[in-house]
């Protein structure tokens, strides 16, 4: 009993508190007629977003004191550029033409997927970006799944044995584990695995000019996979637990576990089929809150192991003071969040019988 | 609800700890001169040099003692932490109170902008704002409290709505207090211990958004950042000098939010009358149970 109080109430506010809305977002009156059209209102409030990054990436460059042109393309490209490059760059951009007209272009020229040129890599950056986005989508869809499949049977065994040695182990190790910046679990495990015992590769995601076809190819990039991916999944492991856990504790009240139980469901049944399934929910909604976050985590992942994904790149244009690069890795990871929950919330009234069916 | 948090947490061995390591961050960052003989920003001509008696954690690819850059990093982080989570949590409950109490077209504006603020990858638009601006240390830190708000502000928002109904404020306004009054006296006092976790919560998210951003590179380049340092060590991981480099920076980082986790878990639950009432239930559901 002690125990159970000790532990009960204590790690709640964790998942309040890094989840913030979680709480807000469960199913309720008001989610479900907020569902009542035919899609989530979040809708609205993505394009919001959208508009907000659009505006940021049109305006930042030009409040910028001097040479417009200077301030999109950064100082150190303007040396290289000859001279008939800048006057197409200004006609392209119309930077000889009002605001109105230059808002116009821009926004023209981004739905066509132009989202400028990298001076840094000489190409176009959607390509660029194009070239480096599939190494991120893996490492983070990987991650995501393995650590939430992880994060969930652990959580499921820790409730259902609430109090034992083996809930208190896993509460207090993940907790501890949560707090560690990402980058630093990243660093630690590269330290550990790659520097001094030697056995996975150090950095990038395949071995140059190693040449490897088929089946070589696959395990050479799952071994290049493997110390990104696990810090990262040790990195989302402890608040998909912890909310699993506290889930399962509260269901295990419920009044469908007696029921199972009266009627004689063995063990496993109960815990995966009844209690296990009904944590679905909060998860599902956690996973999309989560999704910046995963996505942020992950670019100082692949920085540490130089996984030459998004982050890499980032770091690079950074670095290069490459502002159309930066510029258009800010619009695509944005998009890729705002896809995802979007994702998440159709995923949702696809899950909750409740929220199809509310009016 | 007034409730002693001090009395409560000082009970709890995960305070205690959490407390312990930020009291000794903490003087290590007031003390730092007077426990490293150098200056961080010394050249001591030597580079690599493993520990000894007079750098005791060696220095670095430039020459700098270890030792002394990581006491001077403390003061970055623990400034930055402390001036984000004022800033912030004061957005915070400036806008999610006025939403609340307000309410009308005022509150939905505030909730759609809060709600597109939440969706963003918020590190990245401050990198996008931060390579512009080249940010200084203040800018560096209004900026980080400018992306940190809207979660709180949201967290207020509902705290106030169920404030506003509860019986004791119905009482009040029955006995003809104002407006001022009750914001005052009852909703600014009652909503205590949720600003109190949400400045804890600003300050981890601020240690850890510094030294993130200085890690990519955006930084000041005359301040001290731990972010920094470790990004400069990863470089030299095929030397033995990440073994006094790279990971005692990195476990005071890791110390440092650890710290202020552990006593905010602690904090909550002791002061968030949401979890006193869950508690009460739960107690109450087990004693019917006995019975």
């Amino acid at each position: 009993m002690n125990t159970n109080n000790k532990f009960g109430p204590r790690d709640r506010p964790t998942v309040r508190a890094s989840d913030g809305l979680a709480s807000e977002a469960h199913p309720g009156v008001g989610m479900a007629s907020k569902l009542a059209g035919l899609f989530p209102s979040s809708l609205v409030n993505y394009m919001i977003a959208l508009a907000a990054i659009f505006s940021l990436n049109f305006i930042l460059p030009r409040l910028m004191p001097g040479d417009p042109l200077q301030a999109i393309y950064g100082q150190e490209a303007l040396v290289v550029m000859s001279d008939e490059m800048e006057a197409q760059l200004i006609r392209q951009l119309s930077l000889d033409k009002s605001w109105w007209d230059q808002l116009l272009a821009y926004v023209l020229g981004v739905l066509q997927g132009d989202l400028g040129f990298s001076y840094y890599y000489r190409e176009q950056v959607s390509q660029v970006i194009l070239g480096a986005l599939p190494w991120t989508l893996l490492l983070t869809g990987l991650a995501l799944v393995l650590a939430t499949a992880i994060g969930l049977i652990l959580g499921i065994e820790s409730g259902y044995a609430r109090g034992s040695s083996l809930d208190r182990g896993l509460v207090a190790g993940l907790m501890f584990l949560g707090g560690f910046p990402d980058f630093f679990i990243g660093i630690l495990l590269l330290l550990i695995f790659a520097v001094s015992l030697q056995v996975l590769p150090i950095s990038g995601a395949t071995s140059p000019y190693a040449g490897h076809e088929g089946l070589a190819h696959i395990v050479d990039v799952l071994k290049h996979l493997a110390l990104p991916l696990s810090s990262m999944i040790l990195v989302q492991l402890g608040g998909i637990f912890l909310l699993a856990r506290n889930t399962i504790v509260t269901l295990l009240e419920e009044s469908f576990i007696l029921a199972a139980r009266a009627k004689g469901c063995p063990e496993r049944c109960i815990k995966y089929a009844h209690a296990g399934r009904n944590c679905l929910l909060p998860l599902t909604t956690a996973t999309g809150l989560r999704i910046p976050q995963l996505l942020t985590g992950a670019l100082f992942i692949e920085i540490v192991f130089s996984y030459p994904g998004v982050g890499s790149l980032l770091n690079t244009a950074i670095d290069a003071r490459d502002y159309p690069l930066i510029q258009g890795i800010l619009l695509v990871i944005t998009l890729t969040v705002l896809t995802a929950n979007f994702l998440v919330d159709m995923l949702y009234s696809r899950l909750d019988p409740r929220v199809r069916y509310a009016h | 609800m007034h409730i002693d948090a001090l009395g409560e947490i000082s009970h709890d061995p995960l305070a205690k700890a959490g407390a312990l390591m930020l009291v000794v961050i903490a003087g290590l960052a007031i003390f730092a001169p007077l426990l490293s003989g150098y200056s961080p920003h010394d050249y001591t001509g030597n580079i690599f040099s493993p520990p000894d008696r007079d750098h005791p954690l060696g220095t670095d690819s430039m020459g700098q003692d270890i030792w002394a850059r990581l006491l001077y990093g403390a003061r970055t982080s623990l400034l930055v932490a402390g001036a984000v989570a004022l800033i912030s949590s004061s957005l915070s409950v400036l806008v999610g109170a006025s939403a609340a109490l307000v309410g009308g077209l005022y509150e939905r504006l505030c909730m759609r902008i809060i709600d597109a603020l939440i969706s963003l990858p918020t590190i990245i638009v401050m990198i996008l704002v931060a390579a512009y601006l080249r940010p200084s240390l203040p800018l560096l830190i209004l900026l980080i409290s400018l992306f940190s708000w809207p979660g709180g502000a949201r967290i207020i928002r509902s705290q106030v709505l169920s404030l506003k109904q509860r019986m004791h404020i119905n009482a009040s306004r029955t006995f003809g207090a104002g407006k001022g009054h009750i914001i005052s006296k009852h909703i600014i006092p009652d909503l205590s211990p949720i600003i109190c976790a949400l400045m804890m919560q600003d300050a981890r998210r601020a240690v850890f958004m510094e030294a993130g951003l200085a890690f990519l590179g955006v930084s000041d380049p005359t301040v001290i950042s731990w972010g920094k340092m470790m990004n400069q060590a990863l470089a030299f991981t095929y030397l033995d000098v990440w073994q006094w480099w790279l990971v005692p920076i990195g476990l005071a980082l890791s110390a440092t939010l650890i710290g202020i986790s552990f006593l905010s878990f602690s904090l909550e639950t002791a002061l968030d009358p949401r979890l006193r009432r869950e508690e009460s239930t739960e107690e109450s559901i087990s004693v019917a149970r006995l019975a």
